[in-house]
């Protein structure tokens, strides 16, 4: 292990907690009210709160569809609209495109399940006490489902982990990259074994932080 | 408030849950609606509670029609009358004290005054100092009364109870049932007590409605019902109760094939003696007792009528003559 190999691994995990960070963040932010409408929209004794069976069957088709898309093809595809989004289709940067949109099916379905565990009587309840649909979702079915959802968080950045490493096929850089470039094409399997080991420690820091936190969150309850 | 429902029906596929119900629920009472499970009483308080709409029929408070809001209009009126619930369905995010704010926050009251009516609400349903805890650290009868605090936040007409003691063991029930009916009192309200249990009807209600397979069967004073019980369903709900009773004695190991209920009224002449003299009919006394039933004095007697069941049925009528409610295997 020499230090120019160090300094190589510093900088592609520093790419991979930019490329986990931002596709975390964006496929929140797309996955989150696909999740929500997934789960209002849904039959009302599981707890829905706008139930409409034909909206809610086309949403959760086409969620399915987006999560059945392999990987490594989504890679491929969605080059010309990372090119479009951040105006070069490799880097870092070109990655956070399809890792969000990959991720985002995903965490939509993490969501619903999460909110399926609310009690729909709690949910009857605020209705009864004339709560309007926006109250009944953030004032009651996030918070109630909190603990969930945060679960479903740590799962959601570790896969991100896991998917940013396979970006580097096409040239993402971060951990995968350097994997791929120095230890499978240039047979330096010091590379490899240093990229599994960083990603190890990642995956396992995320996985005892995430469950610190839902275990708080309980004791408060 | 005045709550009134003419011609009420809802239908889930080919279940008849609620089948042409009628009823008026008169202001500032305790009003029971009792039913085996399956009776169509849940379904009945969501229709009555604007939780859900009836196929046919209309809902009236006092004397506004509430069964075909929609919208802004339903929810403002949701605001005006409570509900509590069999598990009741508390926010487990929230301690106690935001769980009684949450319909006041819902309605944007202002935060000091929440704060000050939040206290009050403790106060009211004996949780002072509570506030801050959390939900699962609570018994039964303590989530109860922080789902009663939450229902009476905003000063309602109406309190719904949906089998809000079912969960509840019988000391609990008792201690619940007796702040509903502090509460009651103190607030005019007009509570609606949907029940399985004749032990609540008995012990809180003014007036009951007895529901089997949709349709109310019987409808009265909770004293008339009980001393004088017309439908089958009726009676079913009070022989249980006669069984479970402590202040019967009982010194007979023999059930007794008739129970006999006497109101305050008749019980001043000795009418087993007078029907006895005229009938030649035997009586055997199995069991003996008062029920205290909104608050009359009602006397109950277990026995089996002799010699012959031609004596059985000249007593029966007899009795009946006398205004004596008469229940068993006839």
């Amino acid at each position: 292990m020499d230090s120019q190999m160090l300094s190589q691994l510093f900088e592609a995990t520093g790419e991979t907690l930019v490329m986990v960070f931002f596709s975390t963040l964006f496929s929140l932010v797309l996955g989150l009210p696909i999740g929500v409408l997934l789960h209002i929209t849904g039959k009302e004794e599981d707890g829905g709160i706008i139930p409409s069976a034909v909206f809610n069957s086309v949403l959760s088709r086409i969620v399915n569809v987006l999560r059945s898309f392999p990987f490594i093809i989504l890679l491929i595809v969605l080059i010309p609209l990372s090119r479009l989004i951040v105006g070069t289709s490799i880097g870092t940067k070109a990655a956070i495109v399809p890792l969000s949109i990959a991720a985002a099916p995903f965490v939509a379905r993490i969501i619903e399940s999460a909110l399926k565990e609310v009690d729909p009587g709690v949910i009857q309840a605020a209705k009864a006490m004339g709560s309007t649909n926006w109250q009944l979702v953030y004032k009651v079915l996030i918070p109630e489902a909190m603990p969930a959802l945060m679960s479903g968080l740590t799962l959601t950045i570790i896969n991100l982990i896991g998917y940013s490493a396979m970006a580097g096929t096409i040239g993402g850089g971060g951990l995968g990259d350097l994997a791929i470039r120095y230890g499978y094409q240039r047979f330096r399997p010091s590379y490899l074994v240093g990229a599994v080991i960083v990603i190890l420690i990642m995956v396992e820091i995320i996985q005892v932080a995430g469950d610190r936190i839902v275990k708080r969150m309980m004791a408060k309850r | 408030m005045h709550i009134r429902l003419k011609n009420l029906k809802r239908d889930y596929g080919q279940l008849h849950a609620v089948q042409d119900v009628s009823l008026d629920i008169p202001s500032n009472t305790i009003y029971g609606i009792i039913g085996r499970s399956g009776a169509g009483k849940s379904t009945l308080v969501r229709l009555v509670s604007m939780l859900e709409k009836p196929d046919a029929g209309e809902v009236y408070y006092d004397d506004e029609r509430v069964d075909n809001l929609e919208g802004k209009a339903l929810i403002e009126k949701r605001r005006h009358i409570g509900m509590i619930f069999q598990n009741f369905n508390l926010f487990s995010s929230r301690n106690a004290s935001e769980n009684i704010a949450y319909p006041m926050e819902i309605c944007k009251m202002d935060k000091a005054y929440i704060k000050k009516r939040v206290n009050e609400l403790l106060e009211l349903v004996g949780l002072e100092g509570r506030g801050d805890a959390p939900i699962s650290t609570l018994s039964g009868g303590q989530k109860q009364r922080v789902a009663i605090a939450r229902a009476l936040a905003c000063k309602p007409d109406i309190l719904f109870c949906d089998e809000a003691t079912s969960a509840l063991d019988p000391q609990t029930t008792r201690s619940i049932l007796a702040l509903i009916k502090e509460l009651q009192a103190k607030m005019n309200l007009t509570v609606v007590m949907i029940t399985h249990q004749m032990e609540v009807v008995r012990d809180a209600c003014q007036r009951v409605a007895v529901l089997d397979s949709g349709r109310i069967v019987e409808e009265g004073l909770v004293s008339d019902i009980f001393a004088n019980p017309k439908s089958e369903v009726t009676n079913d709900f009070l022989s249980n109760l006669t069984n479970v009773k402590d202040s019967i004695v009982r010194w007979s190991n023999v059930a007794g094939r008739f129970t006999l209920r006497f109101r305050g009224g008749t019980t001043d002449e000795p009418v087993i003696s007078n029907v006895t003299a005229e009938t030649g009919a035997t009586f055997n006394i199995r069991a003996a007792g008062v029920q205290e039933v909104a608050g009359e004095e009602l006397g109950v007697m277990v026995l089996d009528i002799g010699p012959d069941e031609q004596h059985v049925k000249a007593a029966i009528s007899l009795l009946r003559k006398y205004g004596v409610s008469v229940e068993g295997d006839l």
